[in-house]
């Protein structure tokens, strides 16, 4: 009866395999993966699109995936060693995330599809830039330009006195300065997950360093240690973390800062434009807040952009493609305007009945011409952990300014 | 002859009934471990078809340049130790009580089981929100109490930090340390506990020379399985602090994943786990020895 | 039960002496019990409340109104019919047969002369020791070999391979222990190990199977990193992938994670619930000596 059981469950077992097989894709099938994002807009509008092209186009099918962001880098990079991947993936287009992926093939170059679609003539041109940032062709299709800024709860600057939005830096100290003497703190950020309280430090290096030197030192052409400013913006992040942060957020995430910015415990925070959908999400009233660029004298906006991509294995790149057109056309971008992102990387959307902080971000997006980009998509990976690691240091005080340069450039000679 | 039949017949009955599990097992335990060694010794980032053999370079970076695995290192061996006291220290306690014939002992030891069954990334998600040094539960508390102003960054602070998880971690093991103490405490004979009870053993005299050496294998059970559980402490610190902050709370077998499955450094990632595999042979075995030797002895 | 322990329940609680000092007992075990529940009940109160409800009221407070859409929302968003489904068929094939497979061997390895048996078990037990974690690349590219990505067997079998390891250890002991006699009497008769496993040592282990069994659901139910990383294709996505849903980039809503959470937990206590009452018993039987 043992030996019963044992075939029975290898009979079950090689059943099982078999129906593996069914449900392999059609030849009319893509999937595309992306994340799972909090600003329920953006999930819908995607879904919606892919249903749309899905009737434009009878036969086809387009499968939309969502994970969240660890989930989403981890499954690419596992799928990228078979053929189970995705044909059309979301990443950031900067080199420490998206870059990688490029670099190992796993991008398909779509120079052809750029000339027959004309996509060139229909994007802005700051947001497709990135598809040139990597040798062998255009990579990917803009999903989203995002800019980043300072969104100031309006009513705490008026209780502190503050008359004008800062200009330079120095006013922006002062500010928060008045903000404390009227007993609210300037910011309040997510320290548990890195790369919020990395905003920060990323302006204040654009300050502090300027536009070039700035560049140099993400590309690690120049030390950490022997740049001055440097060592000089990892104290301006002790000084901020010290008095003008809302204490205590070295363990609360992200979300939770933004519960308490629209609970009003903190003044600023230093976000994207897609805050706009997440604070309409979560019924705050968008007049209460307004934004100023975070005033790094440099004439360079803060900000990223993030790709659709198409996998160099897919078995369908044209059908892929064709999404991609699909998705940036005028008429779909135009539909879509404000889910995705604030503005569309589509340059013929008309904007109209936006509230006023998305015109103030249109404003933004028109005076700036170029762009910097956050840290971690600037650095290798290694190095942006290490540079995580060291921002949370100084920011806790455990360690001084000048011995984070030190940690962090040790680390960067020390790669192979 | 009819000897010699089943003597042959026994072998093959014997590999019938081990073969399923040691294939499988070889298979798919065995090999990726095999794997995992190998990989120590390479460099890939899992996109590149090639992995590069660099001898003992991953070895030698995390033991001298690496400023994260001393870290992991030094909270793995508190953990550890933290582990092996307080969770089976309470279980008995609980189980001690429990065995106690009193009313709705089972409604309780159901309860004190209850958390064993939520999955890990649910107890973080529970805890860290109840861990909001704002809106979360011990905060409000705290200030309920009075003791607003000084309410500890729970998840933030490096001195409390792991602790904190600690605790969480607490909550969701101990019923298992129970439930083990309970069967073991089954065991312990009646006879002799009404033999020391009239010889005037009070409560104290009972179990420390009845109940407490009649638990002996229960708790090399119970250590054992401990023991191996902290080493392979990760998906509430995961949940909790992701390691941090600043990497404060990072322990080995996190700190292993985060190279691999982050940082996609495999090859780093392998030589950590491969430490810590040493880690773990290195303390268990020896002990498994040592009672194993004591067992005979008492025979 | 037997003479000991009728004897036992005569000296613990029978003699109603109100000891005082049980007294005391049963009232702290009440008190922390209390406290040990307290984030469950945090856990249900936040699923039934609106996030505004969240973020204003305490923690033990009621829900002001009770925000049943969080879980049909929750449902929705974490897809739970196609999670539900697939963590279903897995847990329910790959628990019995699992354990099926790791009796055998243990009984094989307890009771049979098997060439390098000691070794053989050595080397199950280092399994136990396994951070697997780390092994998921390794695993990732091994399972795709075979091509089972994305396929029910693709992960059960690598669930199976990491039970078998403490299965093992445990039934071995217990196997261990039970009396030669019983097998000795069969085997003159003529019984093959087969016959002798089925109708001996199954009966006679069926507590700690049942226990084992518990153990082993929950586990399998729980399980996320593996099955990450194994199960590409949404609609193979079980309970704790599906979670994932409600840890999106800025997600928030508190309220419908809660709910998902509750959902997700439901099951695995209910299946301990059945079957608790095998549990202590069960586990007895294992760790006991005479």
């Amino acid at each position: 009866m043992t030996m019963n059981r044992t075939i029975l469950s290898a009979a079950i077992g090689a059943l099982l395999a078999s129906c593996a097989g069914i449900g392999l894709a059609s030849a009319q099938e893509i999937t595309v993966w992306t994340l799972n994002f909090s600003n329920k807009q953006a999930n819908e509008a995607m879904d919606k699109i892919a249903t749309d092209f899905q009737a434009a186009n009878p036969g086809a099918t387009v499968t939309v995936v969502r994970r969240g962001t660890d989930d989403h880098k981890t499954a690419l990079r596992v799928a990228a060693g078979s053929d189970k991947g995705p044909d059309i993936y979301f990443s950031w287009a900067g080199l420490g995330l998206g870059g990688e992926y490029v670099k190992a093939g796993l991008s398909a170059p779509l120079d052809k599809y750029y000339t027959e679609y004309k996509w060139s003539d229909r994007l802005v041109p700051a947001a497709a830039s990135f598809a040139d940032l990597y040798p062998g062709g255009k990579n990917g299709v803009p999903y989203t330009f995002k800019g980043e800024a300072v969104y100031y709860n309006k009513k705490a600057f008026e209780k502190a006195g503050i008359a004008e939005e800062p200009k330079t830096y120095d006013e922006l100290l002062a500010a928060a300065e008045k903000l404390k003497a009227a007993g609210i703190p300037a910011f309040t950020f997510g320290g548990k997950v890195n790369w919020h309280v990395m905003r920060l430090m990323d302006v204040i290096l654009e300050t502090k360093c300027g536009a070039e030197k700035h560049d140099k030192l993400m590309k690690m052409e120049l030390k950490w240690t022997d740049e001055a400013c440097a060592t000089e913006s990892f104290a301006e992040m002790e000084k901020w973390a010290k008095n003008y942060i809302l204490a205590p957020f070295m363990g609360i995430d992200q979300t939770q800062s933004f519960n308490l910015f629209i609970a009003g415990r903190a003044a600023m925070m230093l976000e994207g434009d897609w805050l706009v959908g997440t604070l309409t999400t979560n019924n705050a009233n968008l007049d209460d807040y307004a934004i100023f660029p975070f005033p790094t004298g440099t004439n360079r906006l803060y900000g990223f952009a993030e790709y659709l991509y198409v996998s160099s294995k897919s078995q369908n790149p044209d059908l892929a493609a064709k999404f991609l057109e699909y998705f940036t056309s005028d008429a779909v971008q135009q539909e879509t305007v404000g889910m995705f992102a604030t503005t569309s990387p589509n340059k013929n959307v008309k904007y109209e009945n936006l509230p006023a902080i998305s015109q103030e971000w249109l404003e933004v997006f028109k005076t700036y011409t170029e762009v910097y980009m956050n840290g971690d998509q600037a650095f290798p990976l290694d190095v942006t952990t290490e540079y995580f690691r060291v921002i949370n240091d100084v920011v806790a005080g455990n360690i001084p300014p000048a011995e984070a340069s030190k940690q962090l450039q040790t680390f960067i000679d020390g790669r192979s | 002859m009819q000897i010699k039949r089943s003597m042959e017949d026994a072998r093959f009955q014997g590999w019938v009934l081990l073969g399923p599990a040691i294939l499988i097992y070889g298979v798919f335990a065995m090999y990726p471990l095999f794997d995992v060694v190998v990989m120590s010794f390479q460099k890939w980032n899992g996109l590149d078809p090639n992995r590069v053999f660099v001898g003992l370079d991953n070895y030698r970076f995390i033991f001298t340049s690496d400023p994260v695995f001393w870290v992991a290192f030094k909270n793995t061996v508190i953990w550890t130790i933290m582990c092996l006291i307080f969770p089976p220290l309470v279980g008995l306690l609980l189980a001690l009580g429990l065995n106690q014939n009193l009313f709705g002992r089972g409604v309780l030891r159901a309860t004190y089981y209850l958390p064993v069954i939520i999955a890990s990334i649910a107890v973080a998600t529970m805890w860290r929100w109840m861990y909001d040094p704002f809106f979360g539960l011990f905060s409000q508390l705290m200030t309920n109490m009075g003791f607003g102003m000084s309410i500890p960054d729970w998840l933030g602070d490096r001195n409390v930090a792991l602790y904190s998880v600690f605790i969480a971690h607490l909550w969701h093991s101990v019923g298992f340390s129970m439930v083990l103490f309970l069967a073991g405490l089954q065991g312990v004979s009646q006879t002799l506990i009404e033999a020391a009870r009239i010889d005037g053993a009070g409560r104290w005299g009972v179990f420390r020379y009845v109940t407490l050496p009649a638990l002996t294998s229960t708790i090399t059970i119970v250590l054992v399985l401990s023991v191996i559980n902290s080493l392979k402490a990760f998906d509430i610190v995961y949940g909790l602090t992701g390691g941090g902050p600043a990497q404060s709370t990072q322990m080995l077998a996190l700190w292993a994943f985060t190279q691999a499955m982050q940082i996609f450094d495999y090859g780093r990632g392998g030589a950590i786990s491969v430490v810590l595999l040493l880690i773990t042979v290195s303390i268990v075995v020896p002990y498994l020895r040592w009672t194993q030797r004591h067992e005979e002895a008492a025979r | 039960m037997t003479a000991a322990a009728q004897t036992k329940a005569e000296f613990d609680g029978t003699k109603q002496r109100m000891d005082p000092v049980l007294v005391g007992l049963w009232i702290s075990l009440v008190l922390v019990a209390l406290i040990w529940v307290a984030p469950f009940v945090f856990m249900i109160f936040t699923s039934l409340k609106t996030n505004e409800a969240v973020m204003a009221t305490g923690a033990f407070t009621p829900p002001p109104t009770y925000a049943w859409e969080n879980y049909t929302e929750a449902w929705g968003r974490g897809r739970f019919d196609v999670t539900f489904f697939n963590s279903a068929i897995i847990a329910i094939i790959k628990v019995p047969l699992g354990l099926a497979i790791s009796a055998m061997g243990a009984y094989a390895l307890a009771r049979m002369e098997i060439a390098w048996g000691k070794v053989i078990l050595v080397v199950i037990l280092f399994g136990t020791m396994i951070p697997f974690q780390v092994m998921l690349a390794p695993l990732f590219t091994l399972v795709n070999s075979f091509d089972l990505i994305d396929t029910y067997p693709g992960i059960i079998l690598p669930y199976i391979a990491f039970g078998v390891p403490y299965q093992v250890f445990i039934l071995h002991g217990f196997f261990r222990n039970v009396p030669k006699e019983l097998s000795e009497a069969a085997m003159i008769d003529g019984a093959s190990h087969f016959t002798i496993f089925r109708r001996i040592f199954l009966p006679v282990s069926l507590p700690v199977l049942a226990a084992l069994f518990i153990l082993d659901f929950v586990a399998t139910w729980n399980e996320f990193a593996m099955a990450l990383v194994l199960l590409q294709n949404q609609n193979m996505w079980t309970l704790p992938l599906g979670l994932m849903s409600f840890q999106g980039q800025f997600s928030n809503d508190y309220g419908q994670l809660n709910a998902a959470i509750v959902m997700t937990v439901l099951p695995a206590t209910i299946v301990y619930l059945m079957f608790q009452r095998y549990f202590v018993s069960g586990l007895t039987s294992g760790a006991v000596k005479e």
